[in-house]
């Protein structure tokens, strides 16, 4: 027997839907996050792993020199005292260089503390120099063997927004931007304030994004990269993220063999609004 | 070349701390005649005058990468041991080194330094051993020329 459904059983069937929609995209966004940051691995670990080694080193360099130290002001002839002073000097440049390891990786840390999981409804004002700043860090294993990384921060008022996900937005350019440099290149990180907003500018000095492509980049499904490289989700979701959540706008200018500029817009303070 | 003459160990690597604390243990350890630097252009003028046992590269740095100069240390002193030393977590660099450059270990980063102690011990006896082996090649060449030269004169003096 075929029953026309009623309206109000349509109704909540739509409204059921739509939380569907809304957990699927939020999953969405939080994969495509973690497979940014995975890409992004290989260069962090690297960036890590140096100045473990360093320290690891140093530790029993040091070590074995306090014992060495500590002999020969026992012993107390004058050729012993005087190597012990040299093993001194050395231990000092080790003990700097152990700190300047240390904040090497405290910086690498602090970056990826920028994008641990946390309630993304969070809406906070926070500086969005300092942010972007933490976000260059995660990429610096990844860029700064071949490309330049030039910032010019304006003084921006505290601005009201959802940090992480606009941390993964810039990480996203940033990635892409990295992508299309082949070879050497720069890549310049712009913030001024604009009126009510707050305007960032990433521009790389890359191959630059075809004519015919322009219009399909921010869609989603759309890629130019080699498969396990591109997910072609990337700017979809952080125009997503840059217009919908914050009411910003995402946009972008391109020339072929010259670069691209990406422009993120996004108001100072939120507009309250019932929708949630 | 003498064998009683100090081993040199070269280190690539573009931080200079990573050389500093290899350079430490290095002189804590043994009496290695040890030259860093903290870029692979340098590091390959300094091995087209001087004799180096082993060279031990990071393998990524700008411009340069460490198969690259590795590959060159190849061509400039095929004896001289090869190890690269990277923090990179990727398999297929290290693979590529092998078989491009005749690698003679790859170490990772963070590294332990007994075991690198021990490589670099291990890679200096290796690069002696083989120009000893080339100095006996010769030699043995020129011995087997000059008996040909004496054999041929022989011959011409009894026919």
């Amino acid at each position: 027997m075929d029953e026309e459904p009623r309206p109000e059983q349509l109704w909540s069937e739509a409204v059921d839907l739509r939380a569907k929609v809304a957990s699927l995209t939020a999953q969405l966004t939080e994969e495509h996050k973690m497979a940014s940051i995975g890409r992004l691995l290989a260069g962090i670990v690297h960036e890590i792993n140096s100045p473990i080694g360093a320290i690891l080193s140093n530790n029993q360099v040091i070590i074995r020199s306090l014992e060495m130290v500590g002999k020969a002001i026992a012993g107390g002839d004058a050729a012993a005292l005087e190597k012990a002073g040299r093993i001194v000097e050395t231990c000092q440049s080790l003990v700097a260089i152990d700190k300047i390891a240390c904040e090497r990786i405290s910086e690498v840390v602090r970056g990826l503390k920028t994008f641990a999981r946390v309630d993304s409804s969070d809406l906070r004002k926070v500086d969005l120099n300092e942010h972007l700043q933490n976000t260059l860090k995660l990429t610096h294993g990844e860029f700064h063997r071949r490309i330049q990384v030039e910032t010019d921060f304006g003084d921006l008022p505290p601005v009201e927004c959802h940090a992480q996900m606009l941390n993964q937005v810039f990480l996203n350019i940033l990635v892409n931007a990295g992508q299309a440099i082949e070879g050497e290149g720069k890549i310049a990180v712009r913030t001024r304030r604009e009126g009510d907003d707050v305007e960032v500018s990433i521009s790389d000095t890359g191959r630059g994004i075809k004519p015919e492509d322009r219009s399909k980049i921010l869609a989603g499904g759309f890629t130019t990269k080699a498969v396990g490289v591109g997910t072609g989700l990337g700017l979809a979701i952080s125009k997503k993220i840059v217009e919908e959540t914050h009411g910003g706008s995402l946009s972008f200018e391109s020339e072929v063999g010259v670069g691209t500029t990406f422009h993120i817009r996004i108001p100072i303070e939120q507009v309250k609004t019932a929708a949630s | 070349m003498g064998t009683n003459e100090k081993a040199s160990v070269l280190i690539v690597d573009d931080e200079e701390m990573v050389i500093t604390s290899v350079r430490a243990y290095l002189q804590l350890e043994t009496d290695y005649e040890i030259h860093g630097f903290t870029q692979p252009e340098q590091a390959i003028k300094h091995m087209e005058s001087n004799q180096v046992d082993i060279a031990v590269s990071d393998y990524l740095m700008p411009k340069i990468s460490g198969i690259q100069f590795l590959a060159r240390a190849k061509q400039l002193q095929p004896e001289a041991s090869r190890v690269l030393l990277t923090g990179h977590a990727d398999k297929q660099s290290a693979i590529q080194a092998i078989n491009d450059v005749g690698l003679y270990q790859y170490v990772e980063k963070p590294w332990e330094n007994a075991q690198l102690l021990l490589i670099i011990q291990n890679g200096i006896e290796r690069a002696k051993l083989l120009r000893e082996l080339r100095e006996k090649v010769s030699e043995l060449d020129t011995a087997h020329s000059s008996l040909k030269n004496v054999q041929k004169r022989l011959l011409q003096a009894f026919l």
